[in-house]
């Protein structure tokens, strides 16, 4: 007989603690490298003067994406629900906060029960709207690799799991079994952030200046290259 | 060896079908470039983060005609940037060890050259992309590291060798030849405002040198007669320099090393006849070339100004006079992607237009979302396309020209001419007359 407590108590405690390091630090080496990087392209580019208030127009109109839904405009409001669910649910459900609360010493406004279960119900609907949409389109389908599929799938398994966790009454499976389930999926979401396109997290704030840069050139990069290739003098 | 017979839709010269080994000389070009260039950090975060939305697909005009699944500006970036994940990122390195996978083939070189001289590099996709990816950048670098193992069209390459290893521009024109021109040029001006306007040569510590595209000298008589008669009406002090008198610089649509050396060849005759500044003429893509003088010519780089720029301070400084004339028919402006698509220069024209003509007409989008002609990224010099060209990328166009009303289009841009008459004629719009803003101006101005 399996103790599936012990279980769920491992991949909530020990598990649970290693993945979200794994999440955190991984994120946090992304970030850094990813500001290093820019101040090295900054340095390295002949022209230094950068459009700031364009990059930041932009950048912002990318991180609020409010007024972008006329393009793909289902597909988009859909985009739009799911990153709303999945990043209040997890940081305002009422059950997660209580278990962080002895854990930081700190604890912070939750949302009521019912706006949680519609936003989880939203997840997980947005999630499958995401994955039927991207194979329904042809543009898109004709774009998609596995792990664009894969992706929302997995990012909506701890919100389905949780759904159930939350609503014994609508749960086919033992609860223990469920919340395992949950569990788990949680710790895999976490590790993926940093390996996966979920790194956008925290390097979307900085697309916009990345893409501005790549345009200002260091100055002899084009003599250097052609010094690289022994193409200096060779005719055009 | 290469296979022979290979074919694109533009020509090649015959010594890129000679190449060898290209995967492996595209691969080592790819490193020099990622080494000693800006693009490491953008390619590595697109290689990351792009997420294949389709966003992009209703922006791009030639999706919007073709609806191929290869056009699509995401698609289009994902050849290059497989190559780099494969290559140039270690997990891509390790998991080919391990699992073998996608290996860079000549086949696929041969289908990323099409695919990239089928983009005009536009950008209008960047401003759809929630990611941030420039679809433009990673074509421009694809086209680079192409033309490295010698894979690009003969019109573009052809072009740059007369300019740097040649007579000295674009279009061949020898300096006699230029003078006559603008002699005869001279003598028309005077015939029309009974007053001698000249053209300058070589004056030393002029304001302003001249570069136009060359091809105006061939091409655009009225809009260089409108240039010199802007500068002689506002009394500037301007000149064309003998020794470089070509603004064209078509290293902005393939390669840094040509870019580089183009520029700075506008910057030594600058210095040379100790001008203070860069005139641009009726050019995009001359004029985003120009802007590279700050990255290419060090501190003291000469400021840039475009020719439209200049009308429009002379005008509302009440520099220029007008004679009580104005344009009747119904005029359009289209704004050329080079000075419009960051939003660099979309007003001045506009105002200059609004005020010398009785019915100016906006075509939608415009500005900073404006749709290319169908003929940028140096796709209009290459005539063998010119049915791709006018069609699957210049219907856009010629729709939104039809929807306007407009019977003349104005277009400051001896690119977006070319391809906008050709678009005209090719899609059953044979009255709307395609000119530069300096052409009209040149029938209101007051010259005494």
């Amino acid at each position: 007989m399996i103790d599936l407590q012990t279980w769920i108590d491992w991949a909530g405690g020990p598990l649970f603690r290693a993945a979200l390091a794994f999440m955190l630090l991984g994120l946090a080496r992304r970030a850094a490298l990813n500001a290093w990087e820019i101040v090295r392209a900054w340095r390295r580019a002949g022209d230094k003067q950068l459009p700031w208030r364009a990059v930041l127009r932009a950048t912002l109109r990318w991180l609020f994406p409010l007024g972008q839904v006329g393009n793909r405009a289902l597909f988009s409001a859909t985009t739009l629900l799911f990153h709303a669910a999945v990043i209040l649910v997890p940081l305002f459900l009422a059950g997660h906060v209580a278990l962080w609360q002895p854990w930081l010493g700190i604890a912070w406004p939750v949302m009521p029960s019912a706006l949680a279960t519609a936003l989880t119900v939203a997840a997980v609907v947005a999630a499958l709207g995401l994955v039927i949409q991207r194979a329904a389109s042809r543009a898109t389908r004709a774009l998609s690799r596995l792990e664009d599929y894969a992706l929302p799938i997995v990012v909506g398994l701890p919100f389905l799991t949780g759904l159930l966790v939350m609503h014994p009454g609508w749960n086919p499976f033992s609860y223990q079994w469920t919340m395992l389930a949950h569990v788990l999926s949680a710790d895999l979401l976490l590790v993926l952030f940093p390996l996966t396109k979920l790194s956008h997290m925290v390097l979307l704030p900085a697309t916009q200046l990345v893409s501005e840069l790549a345009w200002h050139f260091p100055p002899d990069a084009g003599s250097r290259v052609a010094a690289a290739l022994r193409k200096e003098g060779e005719p055009i | 060896m290469a296979e022979s017979g290979r074919k694109y839709s533009f020509h090649v010269e015959p010594k890129a079908l000679q190449v060898s080994d290209r995967p492996r000389k595209f691969l080592e070009a790819f490193a020099a470039v990622l080494r000693h260039g800006n693009y490491q950090l953008a390619l590595d975060t697109y290689a990351r983060l792009s997420t294949r939305c389709g966003r992009c697909a209703s922006t791009c005009q030639l999706y919007a005609t073709t609806q191929q699944d290869e056009d699509l500006p995401c698609h289009r970036s994902e050849l290059l940037l497989r190559v780099y994940r494969r290559y140039f990122t270690r997990w891509g390195v390790m998991r080919a060890r391990l699992f073998g996978g996608f290996t860079l083939t000549d086949e696929y070189l041969d289908q990323m050259a099409e695919a990239s001289y089928r983009c005009t590099a536009c950008r209008r996709c960047k401003a759809a992309c929630p990611m941030g990816m420039d679809h433009g950048l990673v074509t421009r670098l694809a086209r680079w590291l192409l033309a490295e193992i010698g894979l690009i069209p003969k019109a573009l390459v052809v072009s740059v060798r007369q300019q740097l290893a040649g007579v000295g521009n674009t279009s061949g024109i020898p300096l006699p030849a230029l003078k006559d021109t603008c002699q005869f040029l001279e003598e028309e001006l005077q015939e029309m405002f009974g007053v001698p306007i000249p053209f300058p040569f070589d004056v030393q510590q002029a304001e302003y040198v001249f570069f136009p595209a060359v091809s105006d000298y061939l091409l655009e008589a009225d809009t260089l007669m409108g240039n010199a008669a802007v500068m002689h009406a506002s009394g500037a002090s301007w000149t064309i320099g003998t020794g470089n008198y070509d603004g064209i610089n078509y290293g902005l649509f393939y390669s840094d090393r040509m870019l580089e050396q183009i520029v700075q060849n506008v910057a030594a005759e600058v210095r040379r006849l100790r001008g203070r500044k860069v005139l641009v003429g009726e050019c995009g893509h001359a004029t985003r070339a120009a802007w590279y003088l700050n990255t290419f010519a060090g501190p003291d780089a000469p400021p840039v100004v475009n020719c439209l720029q200049y009308a429009h301070q002379m005008l509302t400084a009440g520099r220029l006079r007008l004679r009580d004339q104005r344009i009747e028919e119904p005029v359009a402006y289209h704004d050329p992607c080079n000075i419009a698509r960051g939003g660099r220069i979309t007003e001045e024209p506009r105002e200059i237009l609004k005020t010398i003509c009785r019915n100016y007409v906006e075509m939608t989008p415009n500005r900073t979302e404006n749709y290319c002609c169908g003929g940028g990224g140096g796709t209009v010099s290459i005539d063998e396309i010119r049915g791709f060209r006018t069609g699957s990328l210049g219907k856009c166009k010629a729709d939104q020209i039809r929807a306007s009303g407009a019977k003349i289009v104005v277009s400051p841009c001896a690119n977006c001419k070319k391809q906008l008459r050709e678009v005209c004629a090719d899609n059953g719009l044979p009255d709307v007359q395609i000119v530069g803003l300096h052409d009209l101006l040149l029938k209101v101005i007051e010259v005494k």
